[in-house]
């Protein structure tokens, strides 16, 4: 295919190299955007309106964030997956490789994206989930604190994640070839932290009725987080990837040649 | 006429729903509890009874930042502790607020210092008090609350506070046992702390851009492939590695030294137990109670008990007060006991209806009554008691308070099944 | 180890200055960087806070036991399996430094937006434990010696033997005695006891309570030597938890015959 594409491509009709960074920092402002309006909520409502679960203002003030957040991310998870699989590439055995280059530079840039939202589950709402916890008396499995973690930020995470996943089978014939277990584990582990809340909530229900954090119970959390290693199984597949992918668009010189 | 005659009932019943509304939002707008009305109620009713409370201010009333808020009280610890929670041979003595808008200065049970936890003896009354000095200004629920080991916080009754003032003003000053005056609690040794986290943090930027400056990733991965190691990790990188170590080695050595000088005497976090002893018993078997039925009746929220009742005192009493987690039910017909309502104590933990005692007439010394105590109000809905019907034990606790002519209180405990009746 | 032909002409395009390729792979670098930099923040922090959390978020559950013994054990676990990639792949002895520096980044964002702003705790209660000359220890030592059982045995060990001195300096102010209540305590006792943590109270605190038996009172080289010992096994192990997901294969993909790669005979 690529012999076929450099006796096709005029030398002249190459164009100069340039990162897409457009869809990158559009998601990364979203995502600030988001998580930026869910930490002012909180100031503004959860002391006044989120202590007492049984308070109907619970229910104004929270539970309706809670139920309409489930019901957006549940839609935008079903339309960008759908979108991506509808308009997925039907012809990748004859894929260009300077497109090809393209598209996995700007798959590259949206697992920034990816990462930035798994830094606000793992690291921002998640270690602020200790704080109000021991804090307040906890009395629901839908505290202001868990109605941003587990049922905002993660969702979050896992629609980017899952997006990711079927942009590269759709559109890169290198993870479309074959699964890379890597890949799965890099968007599946990370799923596995929503799930895991029933461990937690059990937990906290039936099992330790006191709160600190590094309760037994919450090590579901961390063996799931420990699937983020496999980044670098990723990253090595890249690599192989770019061996591949490089050599077939740029000359020894390191000029473009498609 | 008819038209108007039916629109005048379709605009009560509007009107009615607007105020209904109003109030709901009054009332649902401020939050009184700290989520403690989803602890299970047979667990509440049957672990705390707080009484004889006293706020050194009143309730809803405005301190300013750094002013000072006590309470005191009676807490008493069920004799017929739940099994399935822990003896509380671990308690501790706190606050429930919304987090340290409130610092805790001072807490005593019985007169001990409680800044360690300590244990109590179920079946026993103790007194507690709790200063708190306002630091984060706001309209705050405070309640006095035990955290009981294995169990979790267990919260008394809170009334408000507004704290006024600025928060910057906050003050909390203390002198360590080596003579240091230190001006503020809350900013103290925080100046060091971050100077060293950026110093540290200083070794680590320089030690990744030494390596991010080059190119990292492909050339690196084909580097390693081709077994290129000199030009992977050249002996410049060696040497700055050698010298690096030995810095971060050297520093840290430094930094113990003059730390060991400027902090000659340091103890290790105290991990003491305190020792208190319960107050005297002052029923010690003059009244005994026993419950003989209990019934919850769901439409008219009423707890029905049919007690039996034995006074062993010297002289006559009679029933003045039910209470059970918090909520109090005052037979309105007996002085002392109305006196006994403090000024200022939480409107939606009192019953608004008396107590209903069937046979009121004062029990004689010797004598053995069997009578029906009704206690009746919405709270058992609003305060989540009544939802004891859907938790695996259907039982319940409570303190009755009977009084002598002479005024004096016996308290008692009263405890059993509890039946529901769902229809009228 | 020999490169292919292509993976030769790979390197020489992408050292050739100012290059496409150079371009290229140096956006490529960033990417990466930026990747990792928040990767890393969420799954080390994740982990740090679920195991040893308590510990370092408050001032009065730094002690002579539990804290020096397993922060440094849990400290190791992603810098050890990130060693394995980060050296072995691509020569880059960071991995402890990186993660120390992304956890230190991570925790100071969430101590003052979480336990300060929204909680109202004060620094002196909340500030995290430095956990950066342990764990860059570790890495100089792999720099150095290049091998998985001398940086076990020195570079994990390391990260516990410098856990306890590096914190001493900070932590030493809040062991200051107090007389509070007629009841000795020290300033972090004082501070916990202070700022009201309504639903983790006192006895909650794992902290050392005595044994009869911590031989002088030398309870913190005691749990530090402990600590190194494990530290040593499980950089080890870890380092092979790393190799392990680093070199994940592939598996077929039932649904490639939808993208056009049905037929392997028409594939690249």
């Amino acid at each position: 295919m690529a012999v076929t594409q450099n006796e096709v491509v005029q030398p002249q009709a190459i164009k100069p190299w340039k990162f897409n960074l457009k869809p990158m920092i559009i998601g990364m402002i979203i995502l600030i955007g988001i998580f930026g309006l869910a930490r002012w909520y909180q100031q503004w409502a959860a002391w006044d309106y989120g202590l007492d679960a049984t308070d109907p203002m619970f229910d104004v003030y929270w539970m309706q964030v809670f139920w309409g957040e489930i019901i957006i991310e549940v839609i935008l998870f079903f339309t960008f997956v759908g979108y991506l699989w509808m308009t997925r590439d039907k012809h990748l055995n004859n894929l260009s490789p300077r497109v090809e280059l393209t598209r996995l530079m700007l798959w590259i840039s949206m697992l920034v994206v990816y990462a930035f939202a798994f830094y606000f589950a793992g690291s921002f709402y998640a270690e602020q989930d200790a704080t109000w916890h021991q804090t307040v008396v906890r009395d629901t499995s839908f505290t202001p604190s868990h109605i941003f973690l587990f049922y905002m930020s993660m969702p979050v995470f896992i629609i980017l994640g899952f997006s990711l996943f079927f942009y590269a089978i759709t559109r890169l014939p290198f993870f479309a070839r074959k699964i890379s277990v890597s890949l799965v584990i890099v968007v599946c582990g990370p799923f596995m932290l929503l799930p895991t809340v029933g461990y937690n909530e059990w937990g906290h229900a039936f099992w330790l009725m006191e709160e600190y954090f590094t309760v037994p119970l919450h090590w579901g959390f961390v063996f799931f987080g420990w699937t983020i290693i496999a980044l670098s199984g990723v990253l090595i597949q890249v690599m192989k990837y770019m061996i591949e992918l490089l050599p077939q668009v740029t000359n020894s010189k390191g000029e473009l040649t498609s | 006429m008819i038209s108007s005659k039916k629109k005048l009932p379709a605009m009560r019943i509007l009107l009615t729903k607007a105020i209904f509304t109003m109030v709901l939002m009054c009332i649902a707008g401020t939050a009184f509890a700290h989520g403690e009305r989803n602890q299970e109620p047979f667990l509440r009713m049957k672990t705390l009874h707080w009484y004889d409370m006293q706020w050194s201010v009143a309730n809803d009333a405005t301190v300013q930042v750094n002013d000072e808020v006590t309470m005191t009280g009676k807490v008493h610890f069920f004799s017929r502790w739940p099994e399935i929670i822990s003896w509380p041979d671990t308690v501790f003595l706190g606050n429930a607020t919304p987090g340290p808008v409130f610092v805790r200065k001072e807490t005593y049970l019985n007169g001990v210092p409680m800044i360690q936890s300590t244990a109590v003896e179920p079946g026993r009354v103790y007194d507690f008090k709790v200063i708190l000095k306002a630091r984060i200004p706001g309209r705050h629920h405070v309640h006095p609350m035990f955290n009981v080991k294995s169990a979790g916080g267990l919260v008394g009754p809170g009334i408000w506070v507004n704290v006024a003032g600025d928060a910057d003003d906050f003050v909390y000053s203390i002198t360590t046992r080596t003579g240091v005056v230190i001006d503020n609690l809350g900013t103290y040794g925080v100046e060091n702390v971050v100077k060293w986290h950026l110093i540290w943090a200083g070794f680590a930027v320089f030690w990744l851009i030494w390596w991010f400056r080059r190119p990292l990733i492909i050339q690196r991965y084909l580097l390693v492939k081709q077994g290129n190691w000199k030009e992977l990790i050249t002996n410049n990188d060696r040497k700055l590695a050698v010298l690096l170590l030995v810095s971060i080695i050297t520093l840290i050595i430094y930094a113990n030294d003059i730390t060991r000088e400027a902090y000659p005497r340091t103890i290790p976090l105290q991990g003491s137990k305190s020792e208190v002893d319960p107050s005297p018993d002052l029923n010690d078997g003059r009244v005994v109670v026993k419950n003989l039925l209990a019934e919850y009746y769901l439409p008219g929220r009423t707890v029905l008990i049919k007690a039996q009742v034995t006074n062993n005192a010297k002289s006559a009493i009679q029933l003045g007060e039910f209470t059970a987690a918090n909520l109090r039910f005052i037979n309105k017909s007996v002085p002392a006991a109305v006196k006994g309502v403090q000024d200022g104590y939480p409107e939606e933990l009192m019953a608004n209806d008396t107590l209903g005692v069937s046979d009121p007439s004062p029990i004689q010394p010797g004598e053995t009554r069997v009578f029906m105590i009704e206690a009746t109000d919405a709270a058992w809905e609003t305060e989540r008691l009544s939802s004891l019907l859907n938790d695996p034990d259907s039982s319940y606790g409570a303190l009755l308070f009977f009084y002598t002519e002479e005024g004096e209180r016996i308290v008692s405990e009263i405890y059993g099944q509890i039946l529901p009746t769902f229809f009228d | 180890m020999s490169l292919t032909a292509d993976e030769a002409q790979l390197l020489s395009a992408v050292n050739t200055p100012n290059s496409d390729a150079a371009k290229i792979s140096r956006g490529l670098d960033m990417f990466v960087v930026a990747i990792l930099f928040f990767a890393i923040i969420a799954a080390f922090h994740i982990h740090f806070m679920l195991t040893v959390g308590d510990w370092d978020f408050w001032v009065d559950w730094k002690d002579r036991m539990y804290w020096v013994t397993l922060t440094p054990m849990l400290l190791i676990f992603i810098p050890a399996a990130l060693s394995y990639p980060f050296m072995q792949k691509f020569g880059l002895p960071i991995s402890g430094t990186l993660c120390a520096l992304c956890l230190a980044i991570g925790e100071w964002i969430s101590r003052y937006f979480g336990f300060h702003l929204w909680t109202y705790f004060p620094f002196s209660m909340v500030w995290p434990a430095i956990v950066i000359p342990s764990l860059m220890i570790m890495d100089l030592i792999l720099l150095l010696s290049r091998n998985l059982f001398i940086t076990s045995i020195f570079g994990g060990s390391a990260v516990a033997f410098a856990f306890a001195p590096t914190n001493w300096p900070i932590l030493a102010p809040y062991h200051i005695p107090v007389v509070h209540m007629d009841q000795l305590v020290n300033v972090a006792d004082m501070i916990g006891y202070s700022f009201t943590r309504t639903a983790t109270p006192e006895y909650l605190r794992f902290i050392e309570r005595g044994t009869l038996r911590t031989f002088g009172g030398e309870s913190t080289i005691i749990s530090t030597f402990f600590s190194a010992f494990v530290c040593m096994i499980l950089y080890f192990v870890w380092w092979k938890i790393g190799e392990w997901l680093t070199n994940l294969g592939t598996i077929p993909n039932v649904l490639k015959e939808y993208v056009g790669l049905g037929d392997d005979k028409n594939d690249k």
